[in-house]
Formats: C-alpha cells, sequence, structure tokens
C-alpha cells in the first residue's frame, strides 16, 4: 500500500506515488534551475514538462494502469536526460550566450547575510578579493577611527551592494562553481530561489529608492541585532561592577566587623551612633548588624552570579537557610535595639546656679575656653604641673569636632536681681531616673571668671570609656539691665536666640572678633553703633580686653 | 580540453543542421526528431533537444502548429519558416564542401 499524490501538468491530471513525485520534483527543480538563467526557460521547461506528460499517459495506457510509479519516472528521467547529460551536451555554449550564468568560477561582489556584524559589507569584500574578513573589518575600523571616511564608504557599500539571498547568490560570492547536482533542498526553497534568479535582471536594474528602502529596513534590522549584541556586553559589564561592589561591601564588613568585636569598641565609642551601644549588649549588636547587611550582598552576588554569568546556584535549601538566618538576625538587632534604646527612656535635669562677680564697668566678655583640661589621670602622667610651667596648653578640639554633638548651649538672660548668675543646668538620659541622674551627676563642665571675662569650656566633660547618654548642660547668664555683654565669635556655635551674625551686619562689621550686646527689657540686643567715634572706642575695649 | 571544445562545436553544428534536415521533410513532432537523431546516434537524451529548437525557433527557422493529442497535452508539430529553407540549403552547400574538404585531408593520411 502507497500513499499517491495527484498532480497536474498543464491541465492533464496524474495519479502519482510519493516516492515517485519526490524524484520527479526533485528532477524538475534541477531543469528549472539548468534553464534558469536562459531566456527561453520557461518555454523550454514547458516543453519538457508537457512531454513529461505524454510520456506519463503513453505508460499508463500501455501498461494499463493508473498509477505512476518510480520506476516509470526513472525511465522517462533516463529518456529525457539528466542536468549532467544537459550540461555535456551544450557545454560552453550556454556560458558566453548568458551573462547571468554563474557557473564560472568568477567572483562577485555580494553581502554577505551568514557572516555579518552590521550589513555583511566586511564579510561580502572579504569574499570577493578572498581575504580574511578580519582584515576588512580592521581596515573600516581603522578608516572611522581616522576621520570617518570608512563609514561613509561603509554606508555606500550597504547600499549598492545587493546581499546575498540565494544560495547560487552565496555561491557565486564566495567564487565556488555551481554544481547542480549539489541542488538537493526542498521544493519551495529552490523555487523561490528559482524565481529569484529569474527576477535577477529586474533586481539588478532596481532604482535607487527601493535599494535605499531595502537599506533602511536592513539598518532597522542590523541595530537591532547589534544592540541585542552589545546589550548582552552591557549586561556582562553591569554584572561584573555589582560582583566587585558586592566584594569590596563583604571585605569591608568583614574588617568592620573584626575591628569591632576582635580589638574592642572602646576606641570608636566617641562616635556616634556607636557612642549609643552599651559595651553590654556590643559585640552582640554588631554580629546581627553584621549578618543583616552581610547576607543580602551575598545574595545578590550569588544572583548577578546565577542571573548573569550562568555560574553556580543558589538551592533552594541555600535560600532558605540564607533567609533564615537573616531574619534571625533583623529580629536580635530589632531586640537589641531596643534594649539599648531602653538606656534613653528617662531623662533627669539638675541645676546649680555660680554666682558671678560683678564688674565696676558693668561689662562681661564671654569667651570660649581654649585651653586644654586634663583630667587628673591625663595631668599625673603627662606631668604637666614640671613640664608646662607657666605654659597653656590649647585644646585644638574645642570646635567641638571630636565629641559630634554638642552638648553645650549658653543662653543671656536678664536678671532680676542686681548681681549676675550663672545657673548650669545638666541634663542626661539612661533607662529609668536613677541611671539618668546618676548619668547626668556624672558629668563635669569647667565655667570660669577672670574679672570681667567669662570663659565657657566647649564641651562636657565625662569620664572616659562611658557610654553615650546624651548628656547636656544648658548655662544660663543672668545679667541685670543695661549690661553689656561682648560675646567672642568663637561661641557662636554653643548661642541660643542670640545672632552674632546679624549683629555683625548690623555694625557693618563682617570680620569683627567679637559682638556688643547690651540687656533691655525684651533681653538681649545688639549694640548698634551710629558714631563713628563710638565704635571706636568699641573697639578700643575690645581689644583692651582681648590684651588680658 | 581542446579536443572535447573540438567535438562539442563539430557536434553542435552538425547537430543543428541534421534538425533542421529532418524537420524538412514535413510537419515534425519533438520525439520523431529524437528516434532519427538517436538513431543516427547524434543524440542521446530528449532533453537537450528542447533548448535546440526553441533556439532555431527564436532565430526565425522555425515555426510550429499545435496540433492535438489523443494521450495527452497538445503537441508542437515543427516545420521549416521559408528562412529556414534558406538556410538549410546554404548549410547543403557548406555540408559538401566541408565533407569534401574533410575527405580530401583525411584521405591522404589513411
Amino acid at each position: 500500500m502507497n500513499k499517491t499524490i495527484i498532480i497536474n501538468i498543464n491541465g492533464i491530471v496524474f495519479h502519482i506515488e510519493e516516492d515517485a513525485y519526490e524524484i520527479l520534483k526533485n528532477y524538475m527543480t534541477d531543469v528549472k534551475r539548468h534553464f534558469s538563467n536562459s531566456a527561453d526557460s520557461l518555454e523550454i521547461t514547458t516543453d519538457i514538462e508537457n512531454r513529461i506528460a505524454e510520456m506519463f499517459s503513453e505508460t499508463l495506457t500501455r501498461d494499463n494502469k493508473q498509477v505512476i510509479v518510480e520506476q516509470d519516472v526513472n525511465s522517462i528521467i533516463e529518456q529525457m536526460g539528466t542536468v549532467s547529460d544537459f550540461e555535456h551536451a551544450e557545454d560552453d555554449s550556454n556560458a558566453d550566450a548568458n551573462p547571468l550564468n554563474y557557473a564560472t568560477a568568477t567572483r562577485r561582489l555580494f553581502r554577505d547575510p551568514d557572516d555579518h556584524l552590521l550589513g555583511g559589507v566586511c564579510a561580502g569584500v572579504g569574499n570577493y578579493f578572498d581575504i580574511d574578513t578580519v582584515w576588512i573589518r580592521l581596515a573600516f575600523a581603522i578608516a572611522i577611527a581616522a576621520g570617518g571616511t570608512g563609514l561613509f564608504l561603509y554606508i555606500i557599500l550597504w547600499i549598492v551592494v545587493p546581499k546575498a539571498v540565494t544560495r547560487s547568490d552565496r555561491m557565486a560570492m564566495k567564487g565556488e562553481k555551481q554544481n547542480l547536482q549539489g541542488f538537493k533542498k526542498n521544493f519551495e526553497d529552490e523555487m523561490s530561489s528559482f524565481k529569484q534568479n529569474v527576477s535577477n535582471f529586474g533586481q539588478e536594474a532596481r532604482p535607487f529608492v527601493y535599494k535605499a528602502r531595502d537599506f533602511t529596513g536592513d539598518f532597522f534590522h542590523h541595530l537591532g541585532m547589534f544592540i541585542r549584541g552589545t546589550g548582552k556586553v552591557f549586561i556582562k559589564i553591569f554584572g561584573v561592577v555589582v560582583l566587585l561592589a558586592g566584594l569590596v561591601a563583604l571585605v569591608a564588613l568583614i574588617v568592620t566587623l573584626v575591628a569591632f568585636v576582635g580589638f574592642g569598641s572602646s576606641r570608636h565609642n566617641d562616635l556616634f551612633p556607636f557612642e549609643i551601644v552599651t559595651s553590654a549588649h556590643a559585640t552582640n549588636f554588631y554580629l546581627c548588624a553584621f549578618i543583616v547587611a552581610f547576607v543580602p550582598v551575598l545574595s545578590i552576588m550569588l544572583m548577578t552570579l546565577k542571573g548573569i554569568f550562568n555560574v553556580g546556584t543558589i538551592g533552594k535549601s541555600t535560600g532558605t537557610v540564607f533567609l533564615v538566618v537573616w531574619l534571625c538576625s533583623l529580629g536580635m538587632l530589632i531586640f537589641y535595639g531596643v534594649k539599648i534604646a531602653e538606656n534613653f527612656r528617662e531623662s533627669a535635669r539638675f541645676t546649680q546656679t555660680v554666682n558671678i562677680k560683678p564688674t565696676k564697668n558693668n561689662t562681661y566678655y564671654l569667651k570660649l575656653n581654649d585651653i586644654k583640661y586634663f583630667s587628673h589621670d591625663d595631668s599625673v602622667r603627662l606631668d604637666i604641673k614640671d613640664h608646662f610651667k607657666n605654659m597653656i596648653v590649647i585644646d585644638d578640639d574645642y570646635n567641638g569636632f571630636n565629641n559630634g554633638r554638642r552638648s553645650v548651649t549658653i543662653k543671656v538672660e536678664k536678671s532680676d536681681v542686681k548681681a549676675p548668675e550663672l545657673e548650669e543646668s545638666y541634663s542626661a538620659k539612661g533607662g529609668n531616673y536613677d541611671d539618668a541622674l546618676f548619668n547626668a551627676r556624672n558629668t563635669s563642665y569647667v565655667f570660669a571668671q577672670q574679672d570681667s571675662v567669662l570663659k565657657f569650656d566647649y564641651t562636657l566633660r565625662k569620664r572616659p570609656n562611658l557610654p553615650w547618654h546624651d548628656e547636656s548642660i544648658t548655662l544660663t547668664l543672668r545679667v541685670p539691665l543695661n549690661t553689656k555683654v561682648v560675646i567672642d565669635q568663637k561661641l557662636d556655635n554653643y548661642l541660643e536666640n542670640i545672632s552674632l551674625y546679624d549683629c555683625r551686619v548690623a555694625n557693618k562689621q563682617d570680620s569683627a572678633p567679637s559682638s556688643i550686646f547690651v540687656m533691655t527689657e525684651n533681653g538681649l540686643r545688639c549694640k548698634v553703633d551710629t558714631l563713628v567715634t563710638a565704635k571706636k572706642d568699641s573697639i578700643k575695649v575690645d581689644s583692651a580686653a582681648a590684651a588680658q | 580540453m581542446i579536443v572535447e571544445n573540438t567535438q562539442t562545436q563539430m557536434r553542435k553544428g552538425i547537430l543543428e543542421y541534421c534538425i533542421l534536415s529532418i524537420i524538412a521533410k514535413g510537419e515534425t513532432y519533438a520525439s520523431d526528431i529524437i528516434a532519427e537523431l538517436k538513431k543516427a546516434q547524434l543524440l542521446v537524451v530528449e532533453g537537450t533537444l528542447y533548448p535546440l529548437l526553441t533556439r532555431l525557433k527564436n532565430n526565425g527557422l522555425l515555426t510550429y502548429n499545435w496540433v492535438e493529442s489523443t494521450s495527452g497535452p497538445p503537441r508542437k508539430y515543427y516545420i521549416l519558416s521559408d528562412e529556414g529553407r534558406n538556410v538549410l540549403e546554404q548549410l547543403d552547400k557548406t555540408w559538401e564542401e566541408l565533407a569534401f574538404a574533410v575527405q580530401t585531408a583525411i584521405g591522404d593520411r589513411k
């Protein structure tokens, strides 16, 4: 039992077995291809087809059967002759008569669609001159880099040079001698290329507009491919950047952890936010913080490896472990965070008042104490008394940078009584009121009066190696009405509700080292000098004060 | 290569002359021409004949008539055109000259 196919040759219907049909189909394809370069191809092939139909009819009548079998087709082909027979008989007769016959070893310039970066121009040129494409590309790259003429030439070639569409185009491009027996492809493919061959005349003479249209279509097609190609490269680069950043982050995290846990955190407890952390929980807190930061960075790196470079995998179990570890660490971090925050739940404040000796001219100079304050231990260790006799050790840290947070606030208010006084209000925080009060008591502040000069220290002192408890001090200077207060510029950062800048502007003295204020009924007011002489006076007074 | 080329050239010229001669006998169908050429051992396969016939026809030496067939599609029956007759007469003369020349040339050798 065999499958039969119904075919129609010039209006006559035949039943033909599938195998026989395959042979006939291939034969006709070869024949059509062979004559495709001839101007009379249609007439010749029609003649041949008609003759085949006639022979089929004769065979069917003679043998009194209905279906054409393989044997019939073979005998007909034998009688009609194969393409090689045709070639042998005609030989060179067709070659010179037909300019489009590619059956020679001459090369034709095509754009190569099989080996291209953009339009296949370089590959085509390489094929034409039988040079490795790399050199052509290199030459174009150099020409583009040196002035851009290469780009222009490339686009021109892209427009002008046709793309190798059919197999014969490709063979002609590569200078391969066409072997008609070599064409063993399916019928549709062959037919389409056959049509291409026939319409080659038209294609050669196509107007420039159509070529340009093809070019633009081609251009965007290739551009898309190019972008897709380079896109991959960019993603790879991005992946490398992510991996490097992750690696740096991991190393930094590990170094930080070792620094804090391994060598102890005492060195760093002056810096916010590490100063908050009490030593009791420090190690646990830092470890949790480390894991909370470490796990996501590691996960991102692993995912980058998997996603972009397709190396390594995060197994389901590994992922789960990561998640659990991370969640546990986060929970513990929050727990210790709350524990540490509890140390700041209560605040306490106590106040003490220091009397200030009144001066004759009712003027006070407020200055920043820039003398280094030594604790008793430090003083003994450095042997200050012997080594720095009659000398002043200047404290470079008076700007307050070393403490990070401002702990001193200075206010100036009107006093109800005649004598001036300074109110020192200490405050601190703690887990409960007792702790907070204790923390506040544990601090000290250095204030000194030298005649009319009031020296304020830049910071609140506390014993070293104690955790931070938001200790602060508010200094309220109360002076009677009409008291003159000269405030040094260096105190600017510690003042509350007093603007030295505004006062300077009002006096048109941008670089004055101090500003003069007077206590009025409505609080402290800037003293604006309207007379130049008065201003000179004040400067004189200033310099006199500075000399002290 | 040269030998093959010469053979092909000789065969080609003679083949066309023979085809014209066969058709000169009267209306002829392609397969009849083939049968005669096979008998004369000039041509082996039928397929090569069709391009030749088409070329001769396009050169104005042949014309054809469509004749209905009982066993297939309509057949092309070829006949010589007036020009074909003139060409054939010239070819007859040329052939006689050639035959004489060849006979003379190879007669001495044998």
